[in-house]
């Protein structure tokens, strides 16, 4: 599994990799994190809202600050 | 001398902060915090992408910047977002406008500290160089858009399969506008009262506030607005701590006549120097009223006041550099040469016609 932060560094950004980090080791998954700064690359996603949460390529959450269990949901699935 | 510049910038700290805290900072962050959770920004962009018509996507971008955004470090994403989902040029450079030259946050605190008049100019100034830079850019860069949007004749949004139609509900508009109120009423209400008939008047217009949420809102969505709300909180209050603290030290070490020549009355080389002092520098949301405040004590004119009011945020040398990287180099010139040209023209203009 690949999650994928999209966020232009901002504090919200950094948080919503936070949780996600703590949600995957919670949930013991194996899963490659990355955190995409790239703007033309999250223009590319037609991600508008940033942070934006990303899994296997397909948004999941954009434009706030995901909590955990909002997490849980997704990466669940 | 050292003593005596941090003595300078704690007064100014005292100054600002306590008598704002409560009856104005407090208010405006619940505010932007609502606006966040309760106002469906999807829906705004959804449009704003889809609009067909210039005009009507231009006054939709300049009016949705006012919800959409509410802090700096977000505007670069939305923008440009906006522009590689099929937005049209000059709508997206409105967004990256006026969301940070008149936002909501920045916009109270210019009331509660510069007053009405200057609030008033700074929306009106915002807009028309909005409507100015998205004719700019539209005009300037007609071809490569005719090329650029052809493709998509309509733009398509596969995240989204139908239209979101949903923007607010009654609910969530009524606790906008009483927070509003809160807003307004201890700041305008009781402007010449003493300072606890102010703190008064915004104890009771915030009881109602949050009488009212209770009984209309689920738990839930207040949660989700009181978390917002803080995230503002942590992000703005240090920087405007820290911006406020800076101001005072600056306010000491400038010559007032250095000042009151370089930047007083309403020439246009005054509105120039205003406009080219915030377009480079950085000024987080608000600090910027603070430091003009500071500026016009020392004798700057009204007319470069407001030009620096509006660049100062607006405008900054790292946010020059990432509009290049995102829009290319062409369209960062072009862009931030037209806001220069503007900036000055509305300083004189103003210092000169209107205050």
């Amino acid at each position: 599994m690949k999650i994928e932060i999209l966020g232009s560094g901002c504090p919200k950004c950094f948080e919503t990799e936070r949780r996600v980090q703590k949600v995957v080791q919670e949930l013991g998954l194996q899963a490659e994190v990355v955190h995409v700064y790239d703007l033309m690359e999250i223009a590319r996603r037609r991600v508008v809202l940033t942070p934006a949460v990303a899994v296997d390529g397909e948004v999941k959450i954009s434009g706030h600050v995901p909590t955990e269990d909002e997490l849980k949901a997704i990466l669940r699935e | 001398m050292l003593w005596e510049l941090i003595r300078a910038g704690l007064i100014a700290l005292q100054d600002y902060i306590a008598l704002h805290v409560v009856t104005c900072l407090i208010p405006a962050f619940l505010l932007a915090g609502a606006m966040v959770t309760f106002v469906s920004k999807e829906t705004i962009i959804y449009y704003l992408g889809a609009a067909a018509q210039k005009l009507k996507a231009f006054a939709l971008a300049a009016g949705g910047s006012f919800f959409v955004a509410a802090c700096s470090c977000t505007v670069i994403p939305v923008s440009s977002g906006l522009y590689y989902a099929g937005a049209a040029i000059g709508a997206a450079f409105i967004v990256l406008w006026v969301a940070p030259a008149a936002n909501i946050l920045a916009l109270t605190y210019t009331g509660a500290i510069l007053g009405s008049t200057m609030v008033l100019a700074r929306i009106f100034a915002a807009l028309v160089m909005a409507f100015v830079v998205g004719w700019v850019m539209t005009v300037v860069f007609r071809r490569e858009e005719q090329a650029r949007l052809q493709p998509v004749a309509a733009p398509s949004n596969p995240g989204q399969a139908t239209a979101p139609t949903h923007l607010m509900g009654r609910a969530d508009v009524i606790l906008l506008i009483l927070l509003v109120i809160s807003l307004l009423a201890p700041n305008y209400l009781a402007q010449k009262g003493p300072y606890w008939a102010k703190v008064l008047v915004w104890g009771i217009a915030t009881i109602i506030v949050f009488i009212y949420a209770f009984w209309a809102k689920p738990k839930e969505e207040l949660k989700r607005w009181m978390g917002e709300t803080w995230w503002f909180v942590r992000l703005i209050f240090p920087l405007l701590l820290v911006g406020v603290f800076v101001v005072g030290v600056i306010g000491k070490l400038l010559p007032e006549e250095w000042v009151r020549t370089a930047l007083g009355g309403s020439s246009v080389s005054a509105s120039f120097l205003a406009t080219i002092l915030g377009s480079v520098s950085y000024f987080a949301t608000m600090t910027e009223a603070p430091f003009v405040d500071t500026l016009m004590k020392l004798g700057m004119g009204p007319g470069p006041a407001l030009a620096l009011l509006l660049t100062g945020p607006g405008l900054s040398l790292p946010n020059w550099l990432a509009i290049a990287r995102v829009f290319g180099v062409k369209k960062a010139i072009v862009y931030v040469v037209t806001i220069i040209i503007l900036g000055t023209l509305v300083g004189w203009f103003a210092g000169n016609f209107l205050f």
